[in-house]
This record gives C-alpha cells, structure tokens and sequence, in this order.
C-alpha cells in the first residue's frame, strides 16, 4: 500500500513514517504542511493520505480542509485524518460531503499500528472509520429520553460498531455471527432509534453519528 | 436731559435757523432721537462697565444735540464755538457705534481707517476748519456768541473747506455705510443681534449722505426744508438704532431667566447632556457642543463620559468656563456669540450650577466606563492566556508524548523480535502509561479552553460539552452564527458553569438556549436541581466585563451579552 504523510511537527511524522514502514507500508512522500500534502498527492498518486489535522499556517483545521480537497479532487485516494481532538464535530465534518473513504482517528491511537493499518485497508476499501473513543462518547452520552436503552446489548454493540464506520461484512467478522444476522440487527436497530431504515450504505454511518450527537 | 433742554431751548430761539424749528414734532423728534441714542448708551455702560460702546453711543447721543448749538440761542461763546465745530460729530460716531457693536472693538484696520477718516473729515474739514475762517457776526448774525475759534475771517475759504468737506464727507457716509452693510450680508447666526443695528445706521449714513449731496449746489449744510425733512428721517433711523442697541441688553436678561428656569427643570429630570441642549436653544447656536474636564486625568468627555477632544472647527471656538483657576468644561461654539459677550456671560453664569453638576457626572461615567473597559481587558487577557496554553499543551508537550509513544512501539517490536520478554513488558506498560499521559494531557488542555470554541464557534462547542456532561444537557435552537472570541467564550462559560452549578444541585437535566435578539446575545439555562443558594459571582464578573447583564434564579440562569 503507498501512502503520503502530512504532518508538521517532525518527531511525530517521523515516528508514524517509521511505523508504517516496518509494518510493510510504501511511504512515497512526506508533507509537512497542506499545499506539499495536495502537491504530493497529485504527483505521487498514493492509496490513502495520512493528514495532521493541525497545520501550518494557523494550525487549526487546515487538515481538515485538505482532506476534504483531496476527495473532491481525487475520488480513489483515500484520507486518513490524525487528531488530537476528541471532537466528533470535526469527524462529521470530514464525513459529512464524501462519508466513503475517510477516516478519523486520534493520533495517539497510531501506537497500535495494527489498528493504523486496518484502519488505512478499510479506507482503502471504500468504508469510514471513526475513532471508538468518539464512538464511545457518544453513545455513553446522557439523554433524558434515551431510545438507546431500548436496545439489547448486542444490538449496542452492532450500533457502536455501525458508527465506527464497519461494514456489515467487517460487523460479522467481528462479532462471529453471519451477515444475514448483522443485516436483522441493524435494521432493528433503525426501527427503534426511529432512523430511516434503508440509508444509502456509505451514509448510515453519518446517521448514527447524527443521532447520537442529536442526543433526542 | 439737561443737554437736549438747551439745545431745544437753543433751537426755540431762532426758529428760522434750526433743525427743531419751532414746530412740535420738530422738537420732540429731537429729543426722541437724542435721549433715546444717550439713554441706550447709558444703559449699555449699566450692563457692560468696560465696553468703549457705551461711551460712544452716549456721544454719538450728546453730538445730535450739536448742530442746535450753532445758533445764537445758546447764548455761550463756549456753546457756540463746540456747535460750530461739532455739529456734524454725530454720524461719524453713529458709524463707529454701529461697527464696533457689540464689543466696543473694531474689527479690522479697513474699520480703523474708515473711521479715522470720518472723524477727520467731521471734525476738521466740516468743523474746525470752516469755523476757524468763520465770523458769524461778520456775516450778520449779530446776536451771535463769539466764536472763540475764529483766526482770520476768510468767506471764500470757508466755503472751499465746506465744499471739500461736503465731498470727502459724501466719501466717508458711502465708505461707513459700505462696512456697515457687509457687517450685515456676513452676520449669519448672529444676524438677530446684529441686523436691527446695523440696518437703522445704515440708514442714518444714507440719509447723511443724501442731505450733503442735496447740499452740494449750496456748498454748504443748512436747513431748508428739504434738509428739515431729512433730518426728521434721521431722528427715526437714530431711534430704531437706539432701540436695536437697546434690545439685547433685556434679552439677556431674559435669557438669564430663562436659563435659571432650565436650570431648576434640569435638577428635576436627570437628563444627559440636557445642559449643552439648553444652552444651544438660549444661545441660538444649533451646533453648540458642551465638553467636560476631568480633574483625574485632565482629558475631555462628552456629558456621557466618552473621551473627545474640543476641535474647534472653521468659524467656531473654544470658550473655557473656569471654576476658581481650572477649566471645568469648554464651550465649543459660533465665533460670532463672541459677539454677544454679555448674553454668552449671563447665560453661563446661569447655568454654572448645572454645568459644575453634568461636568462630575460625566466624570464618574468616564471612570465608569474605563472601569468596564479594563475588567473586559482582564478577562480578555485571561482568556487568551489559556487559549495560549491549550495551543502550547496541544502543539508541544502532546506531541511530544506521542512521538516518544510512537518510538516506545517500534522499540517494543524490536524487543519482540530479539526475544527480550522483560524489556518487552516493561515497553508495554511504558506505551500504556504514555497513552495515559496523553488522554489527561488532552481532557486538561480541553479543561483549559475548548479549541473548538474558538476553531468552529459556539454551537460545536456545545455539542461538545454535552457529549461530556454528566448529566442530559439539552440544546435548543442554539444559535449557528459566529461572534466575537469573548462573546462566544462567555456564552460557553455561562453554560459550562450552569452545568456544573446543576450538577451539584442534583439536577436531572439541563435545558439551554442561545439566541440573538436586538444585537445581543441571551443564553437562557433551566434545570431541575434543588433551589440554588450561592450566586455565580465569577459569572457575572464576566458577562459585567462585556457591558452584559446577567439574571440569576432559583433554578435558571439567563445571561444578555451585547454582541454587535
């Protein structure tokens, strides 16, 4: 797999570009701020971009904005956004024009660089991937009226996974159960949340994440 | 008095040559005339000790009188002589009356000439002159007084010198009526004042000017009845004079009253900036400004305390009121009320009390207002200073921490590889405690100022807090739109404070909403806990620093924040 890693601060790009080279990544290029991240990618052409969030010049957002003139521009390159932020508005933010082929994880969740490679292979396969501590604080979230507490375990389980960003597929492998199983669980789970059951598949993790922040 | 009774007197005994001429109108027109341009003078020099004016008005009074004394009548060789000399004193000092009003001082070297010229032309040409080569008895006015200053009889002299001075003065009347009527067409704001003045010398001048001219072909004045009828006219111009000088000198009075009258409605609603609206309809200078002195730091503010500087502009100035040594307020105002300086004093004078009184008010609203403003610094100071901290938190001490984590993983994959167990564990559990690290740094950076307030605005960051909150925190209609960082950062501090204050109250919910009404920003926060007992004083210290309000209830919270 060829990647492009943007990051301004050197020691932690250096250290995920060590990462992911001893994990068998292709790394062709290295960007420290967002137009060599633009540059890189229309030249090299990689799988995924891996982008800071935080870039020069008013270290804010740039990378989010980067990422998403990367999907615009180039629909087959997948983005990686890394974040110190548990900020799921950010995470909506990236997801919410293109919902395939991106993801949003915390930087410090690059330590498990297994997790970093699955992630980069399920962008690259098309799916979202948000981070689970966004995922966690979001369903842990209190509501007055919580229709969460209708669900069984199980089925908050498949939810939690669902606004991960998994596949039904990814869901199954998971859980060990079969797909046929995965698909009757989310749809149950759509009924009571009272959410449109058939969503587009790259747009229900946008839903669940919608619902979940909505808090009703 | 007595003056006018001598000359009338003097003019009832040779009716044939005077101007009273024996008949009834005559004399009361005299005296009218007279009397009226003395008694104004008088009555000016009553009001303004000090101002040549009245000094000038009363001789330009005296000096109608004079022609009369030309007469055998008076009887004194004294009389007489001051008759033949002066009698033609009363216009120019007409004149100079009517240029110099209302302070006493000309106005220009072209006033200083003109004048100058019409006293010599008056005084020498038409007076002691001819009357130096003039002997009454000679020409057969033999109950004639003598006339004391009398050289050498010369007919044919005294006629040039009348005849030249007839000329000159013509010249004199026109160049006197000219500045006079330019005084009138440049009068604007004061033309109230000056107009009723200078309009009836103006007309005097002419009517001088016209009975010369009329005595040209005799070359010399006399009184037939062309000139008696002229001099009935200029009785009455003299008389509006006397009345247009006369005038002010009771409207200043009144304009004192009136003041006075404001003054106690001013003490009886407290409005700012009443007294510059009073003094702008008393003085009838619609662009007046009234500015106050602060004793603190010696700067100007507006009777609502906002700093300025008194900038006279073109045709305007300052006019400073003192109390003891020290400007406590300046005027800034019309040049031409500089003109009226009685009326500018009296009315000032009136309403010292209610200047002395807005001048300490407008000071406390300025100490008030500078009191806001450095609380809006500090707490804007404050928050910057965290918002720094989050950003050196996040940018170098997190970042930091996750390189060395990143370096602790590759090291423990190495250890892996070699077969070292315990260095392996030990890496572990050294990743895991960095991981730790990492996640209190960023819950402590957070804790510290929420980047996402200040990167997307208010509503994120409220989405945000209520992912976090311990308890249901429920946004409705939360406004979308941006303000400014301290508007945003109070609105946020406003509900994370509720939040907190909720909780502690054993509340089971929290409902909030933001709005934006009127160019403010209202945040209204309800719950459920039990009643609350301390009042959130940092809060308000806060909302206070952005010149909001903040209202707090048993069980709600609703905070008004201008936001432009």
């Amino acid at each position: 797999m060829r990647v492009v890693v943007a990051d301004d601060v050197m020691l932690t790009r250096e250290g995920i570009v060590r990462l992911l080279r001893d994990s068998g990544v292709d790394v062709v290029a290295e960007a420290e701020n967002a137009d060599g991240l633009l540059r890189h990618v229309r030249l090299a052409r990689p799988d995924a971009a891996i982008v800071d969030i935080r870039m020069p010049p008013t270290r804010t957002d740039e990378g989010l904005v980067a990422a998403q003139q990367i999907r615009s521009e180039q629909p087959n390159v997948g983005v990686l956004v890394l974040s110190q932020y548990v900020e799921p508005s950010y995470a909506m933010r990236l997801i919410e024009e293109h919902p395939e082929r991106v993801g949003y994880l915390l930087k410090e969740r690059v330590f498990d660089v297994a997790i970093l490679i699955d992630a980069l292979r399920r962008i690259a396969d098309g799916e979202t991937v948000i981070d689970p501590t966004i995922v966690s604080r979001l369903v842990g979230r209190r509501r007055r009226e919580d229709r969460l507490g209708e669900l069984t375990a199980r089925e908050r389980e498949v939810l939690h996974l669902l606004a991960e960003g998994l596949s039904n597929k990814a869901i199954a492998a998971r859980l060990f159960v079969t797909e046929r199983t995965v698909e009757a669980h989310v749809k149950q789970i759509f009924l009571k949340l009272r959410l449109d059951t058939n969503p587009e598949s790259h747009r229900r993790v946008l839903a669940v994440l919608a619902y979940l922040r909505a808090g009703a | 008095v007595a003056f006018g009774i001598a000359s009338l007197a003097a003019a009832r005994h040779n009716p044939s040559g005077a101007f009273a001429a024996g008949s009834l109108i005559g004399g009361i027109a005299e005296l009218a005339a007279g009397w009226s341009i003395v008694a104004a003078g008088l009555l000016f020099l009553l009001r303004h000790a000090g101002n040549r004016l009245g000094l000038v008005l009363t001789a330009a009074g005296l000096a109608w009188f004079l022609p009369e004394w030309s007469n055998p009548g008076i009887g004194t060789a004294l009389g007489f002589t001051v008759g033949l000399v002066g009698f033609v004193a009363c216009p120019p000092l007409a004149g100079h009356a009517a240029l110099a009003y209302p302070t006493g001082r000309l106005r220009s070297f072209l006033d200083v000439v003109a004048l100058a010229t019409s006293y010599g032309g008056a005084l020498l040409l038409l007076g002691l002159l001819p009357a130096a080569v003039f002997d009454p008895r000679g020409t057969g006015c033999l109950d004639c007084p003598r006339n004391l200053v009398l050289t050498t009889a010369d007919n044919g002299l005294f006629h040039t010198f009348n005849l030249y001075g007839l000329w000159v003065g013509i010249g004199w009347l026109i160049a006197l009526g000219a500045l006079l009527v330019w005084r009138a067409v440049r009068s604007r704001h004061a033309a109230a004042l000056l107009l009723p003045v200078l309009v009836p010398a103006t007309a005097y001048l002419a009517l001088v000017a016209w009975d010369f001219q009329h005595s040209l072909a005799r070359g010399i004045l006399s009184n037939d009845s062309f000139d008696r009828r002229m001099w009935l006219l200029e009785s009455a111009a003299l008389i509006a004079f006397a009345f247009g000088v006369a005038m002010p000198l009771f409207r200043e009075r009144r304009a004192r009253a009136s003041v006075a009258h404001f003054v106690v409605e001013l003490s009886q609603m407290a409005t700012r900036g009443g007294v510059r609206d009073m003094l702008a309809q008393t003085l009838g200078d619609p662009t007046l400004e009234l500015v106050y002195r602060r004793s603190d730091t010696d700067g100007f503010v507006d009777a609502l305390g906002h700093a300025l500087d008194p900038e006279p502009g073109l045709g305007r100035t300052v006019t400073p009121l003192l109390r003891g040594n020290a400007t406590i307020a300046a005027l800034v105002h019309d040049v031409l009320l500089l003109d009226q300086p009685g009326l500018l004093q009296e009315v000032l004078a009136a309403a010292r009390i209610a200047v002395e009184n807005e001048q300490l008010q407008a000071e406390v609203r300025a100490q008030l207002e500078e009191l806001r403003y450095s609380r809006a610094r500090i707490v804007e100071t404050g928050d910057s200073v965290r918002r720094r901290l989050e950003r050196d938190l996040h940018d170098g001490a997190q970042q930091r921490l996750i390189a060395l984590s990143y370096d602790l993983r590759l090291l423990q994959v190495a250890a892996e590889a070699n077969s070292h167990p315990e260095v392996t564990a030990l890496l572990t559990s050294a990743g895991n405690e960095a991981q730790t690290a990492i996640s209190e740094l960023r819950e402590l950076a957070h804790g510290i100022y929420p980047a996402v307030l200040a990167e997307a605005g208010l509503a994120p960051a409220l989405e945000t807090l209520a992912d976090d909150a311990p308890l249901p925190l429920e946004l409705r209609d939360v406004t979308q739109e941006r303000h400014s960082a301290p508007v945003e950062t109070a609105a946020y501090m406003a509900v994370a404070e509720a939040v907190q204050d909720a909780t502690e109250r054993a509340a089971s919910f929290v409902s909030v909403r933001v709005s934006r009404e009127a160019g403010r920003l209202l945040v209204a926060v309800r719950d459920d806990g039990i009643d609350r007992s301390a009042p959130l004083l940092h809060l308000s210290d806060r909302v206070g620093a952005l010149g909001g309000s903040l209202d707090v209830g048993p069980k709600s919270l609703r905070a008004e924040i201008p936001c432009g």
